[in-house]
């Protein structure tokens, strides 16, 4: 079969969930399928600069056809944002505010109507940018729309009315997305499938330094991830500090690109960056892993965790994430307040959780379980 | 409902949907929006805008802001070159108009306060710009055929979108189908119904126009589009190879086209419904020459009125209403085009006997209970979906 990824950013080097689940997804395909990519030239999803040379290369097996951005993103498209997200507007304000957005490739989408039908399915990643919204309705017929979608803000804006009704088939990452997506626009009769990821199997590490480092302290609580108030780690740090003030012992580590200010307290311990082995030595060594985050699609960081049998601890505002931990039963979830509380169930029942959580991925991240859901989508789209 | 125009236009889509409308006003509270034009070629705003009444319905006129563009042609060939681009299309939307974003804005605003949208003919500005912005409660009624539009990526959605399509006819729906592979989109074969008046008298007809003698009827615009130049080239070689045949050709309805002076041909401009209906009866056959339709409601009439009709043999849909009503003939030149009107003429019990066969398959097709029952069952199933 022929099938073409669509997706407003690719390659190895690019960082981002959807991207990188797309571009996960094209490789998988690639094993049985002629699969190429659409994608514009961008690296950075805020400026849309021009850093991939345009036209065809190969990664791997995938054919990659890379269109140029034109224009860079407005430096008003903030304003124009607020402007339609919160103020009173007109329809052409909201219309406007698609192309504002970017990335702006003209070549991808005339691509599209012109070579689209020669494809049995196009795949389009992300619901929220131009190459999805303007591109999808050229070939509705043979498309999926892998929507990565959240409960936010633009997802009520005009461009999205049609799109979410055009589509053959749906690719979910979770229950809960589906769940927010057919409530909003009353969609349940279009097909679907929940993909969820696939996994590799953890790369060779050791935890035990890290144990002998931290257990005298007591337990060993991991975040992993950015840095960033935008994953509420601003939340975790107050919650942290509300447990500690309650007798609560053990270190809070931050493992990932810090962007916001961490207090200096010994018992906070922010190591940046981290290599894979690090990464899984630090999974598989700390008693539980804590996302905070509000606004996560899918949270592989969960699902690693569980591939070596630390349970999760997450914020009860998540619906996700929250849904995860349950059906995996490898972890807990807090409200406001709650997070001492939650943090002692878990750690009371470590082992139990973690070996849960790691039956859960086992059962449903491996490559052959991935791969029938996905030929799944594939079949509802193509035929 | 959404509809270009709406009131005392002329135009079949447009017939149609005031009396889906009056039809539809004893089930549900329902309103129409639409532009302040009678004009398509021109779109000029002739009428005022804001809130009309119509058959006692509530209409809105939102105003055309920019007449049919003078270059409209230019537009259309651009969009319609193998090597077109999006914009083209874009710009030909506009260009075809009619151009009435207050119309969009109405929709993006209050178009969720209502339960169900219904989109009339999927070719306009109104319905390519504005069924997008309600889909989940839109019904499309297409009244498609086989054109240059209908190729460009622009109406991709408004066939994919909406919750459910009415089609006219089953070669409606096929050709939609194989264009646009949108099987999955709920729907059914709608249609209209048709009004018969109690009384129709053809004698009154030919004594109040002055018209003796055996005669064939066409009924509507008069242009190029509807096939109006190809019959009048087949009526004169018929007449001139056959003098023996004093048959007339009358022809009622506006003339975009000019009219040849032909000896024979009887223009008579737009005429009442009544008088319509006693020309129907009267006529040896209703000539329907048009390849372009998606329904043609005056050949659902003539045949109503118990009359032969002889189609293009091209017209899938004609063609094939044709052949399912047993109750017309269809020519695929000029030969065959005088071969079927000596047929007829000479042989009147063949004509009267697929006239009745025509008002059977009407009478048991096209009734507005069926029709009525068939909306409802659409919408039935739309509310179900958004509740």
């Amino acid at each position: 079969m022929r099938i073409l990824v669509v997706v407003q950013r690719y390659g190895a080097e690019v960082v981002g969930g959807s991207e990188s689940h797309a571009r996960v997804v094209a490789h998988r395909l690639a094993m049985v399928n002629e699969v190429e990519v659409a994608t514009t030239n961008a690296l950075d999803y805020w400026s849309w600069a021009p850093h991939f040379p345009e036209g065809e290369s190969m990664d791997g097996p995938v054919r990659v056809r890379r269109f140029a951005v034109t224009g860079t993103r407005s430096p008003t498209f903030k304003d124009a944002e607020r402007h339609v997200l919160f103020e009173p507007h007109t329809l052409a304000d909201e219309q406007a505010w698609l192309a504002m957005q970017g990335p702006h490739t003209p070549g991808l989408l005339e691509f599209l109507r012109r070579e689209g039908k020669g494809y049995d399915a196009v795949l389009f990643y992300t619901y929220i940018y131009e190459p999805t919204a303007a591109g999808l309705p050229l070939v509705a017929e043979r498309a999926a729309l892998i929507s990565t979608a959240h409960d936010e803000e633009p997802l009520r804006l005009v461009p999205y009315r049609a799109l979410f009704q055009l589509p053959r088939a749906f690719g979910f990452l979770t229950p809960e997305e589906r769940d927010l997506v057919h409530a909003r626009f009353h969609n349940g009769h279009i097909p679907n499938e929940v993909l969820g990821i696939g996994l590799d199997p953890p790369p060779w590490h050791d935890p035990e330094p890290f144990r002998e480092h931290y257990a005298p302290r007591g337990p060993l609580v991991l975040y992993l991830g950015q840095v960033s108030e935008g994953k509420a780690v601003d939340e975790l740090l107050a919650d942290w500090s509300r447990y500690r003030a309650a007798g609560g012992t053990g270190s809070l580590v931050l493992a990932g690109t810090a962007r916001m200010q961490i207090p200096k307290q010994d018992d906070i311990v922010p190591l940046g960056r981290v290599s894979d082995e690090e990464k899984y030595a630090l999974l598989e060594a700390a008693d539980a892993l804590v996302l905070p985050s509000h606004l996560e699609s899918l949270g592989i960081v969960l699902l690693e965790a569980w591939q070596v049998g630390t349970p999760c601890l997450v914020s009860a505002k998540n619906k996700v994430t929250t849904g995860q931990v349950a059906r995996a039963h490898g972890g807990a979830s807090y409200g406001p307040g709650a997070f001492g509380m939650a943090l002692a169930a878990v750690l009371a029942e470590r082992d139990t959780l973690g070996a849960s959580g790691r039956a859960y991925v086992e059962r449903e991240c491996t490559w052959p379980a991935f791969d029938a859901r996905l030929e799944q989508l594939i079949d509802l789209v193509a035929n | 409902m959404v509809v270009q125009r709406y009131g005392d236009v002329p135009g079949g889509a447009e017939a149609h949907a005031r009396s889906v409308v009056q039809r539809l006003a004893p089930h549900f509270a329902i309103e129409v929006a639409t532009t302040n034009s009678t004009d398509y070629l021109t779109w000029k705003g002739d009428l005022t805008a804001g809130l009309d009444r119509v058959d006692g319905v509530t209409v809105r006129r939102f105003p055309v802001e920019r007449p049919r563009a003078w270059n409209f042609k230019l537009y259309e060939r651009r969009a319609f070159r193998s090597r077109h681009t999006l914009e083209d299309e874009r710009a030909f939307i506009d260009a075809q108009g009619p151009y009435a974003p207050e119309l969009l804005d109405f929709l993006f605003r209050r178009g969720r306060d209502y339960d169900h949208v219904l989109f009339f003919t999927y070719i306009y500005y109104p319905t390519v710009l504005g069924l997008p912005l309600v889909p989940e409660r839109a019904v499309l009624v297409p009244t498609a055929h086989e054109e240059s539009a209908i190729g460009l990526a622009a109406y991709k959605p408004v066939f994919h979108a909406p919750r459910a399509i009415a089609y006219n006819t089953e070669e409606e729906r096929r050709m939609v189908w194989r264009r646009f592979r949108n099987e999955r989109v709920s729907n059914e074969i709608v249609g209209v119904g048709i009004d018969v008046p109690a009384e129709r008298n053809a004698t009154r007809f030919r004594e109040k126009h002055g018209i003796t003698g055996p005669y064939l009827l066409y009924v509507g615009r008069i242009g190029v589009s509807k096939g109006s130049r190809e019959l009048f080239a087949n009526y004169e070689r018929w007449r001139a190879s056959d003098p023996a045949h004093d048959v007339s050709l009358v022809l009622i309805g506006d003339a975009e086209t000019r009219v040849p002076r032909t000896s024979g041909i009887i223009h008579l401009g737009r005429l009442g419904e009544q008088d319509k209906w006693d020309a129907l009866a009267g006529c040896a056959a209703f000539v329907m020459p048009s390849l372009l339709e998606s329904l043609s409601l005056v050949t659902l009439e003539a045949w109503a009125a118990g009359r032969p009709v002889i189609v293009h043999a091209q017209s899938p849909v004609l063609a094939g209403m044709a052949r399912r009503a047993g109750a017309g003939l269809a020519y695929h030149g000029p030969a065959e085009f005088a071969e079927i009107c000596e047929l007829l003429i000479d042989d009147p019990a063949l004509g009267d006997r697929l006239g009745r066969s025509g008002a059977d398959f009407v009478a048991r097709t096209y009734t507005w209970s069926r029709v009525v029952d068939s909306y409802l069952d659409l919408f039935a199933e739309v509310r179900a979906r958004l509740h």
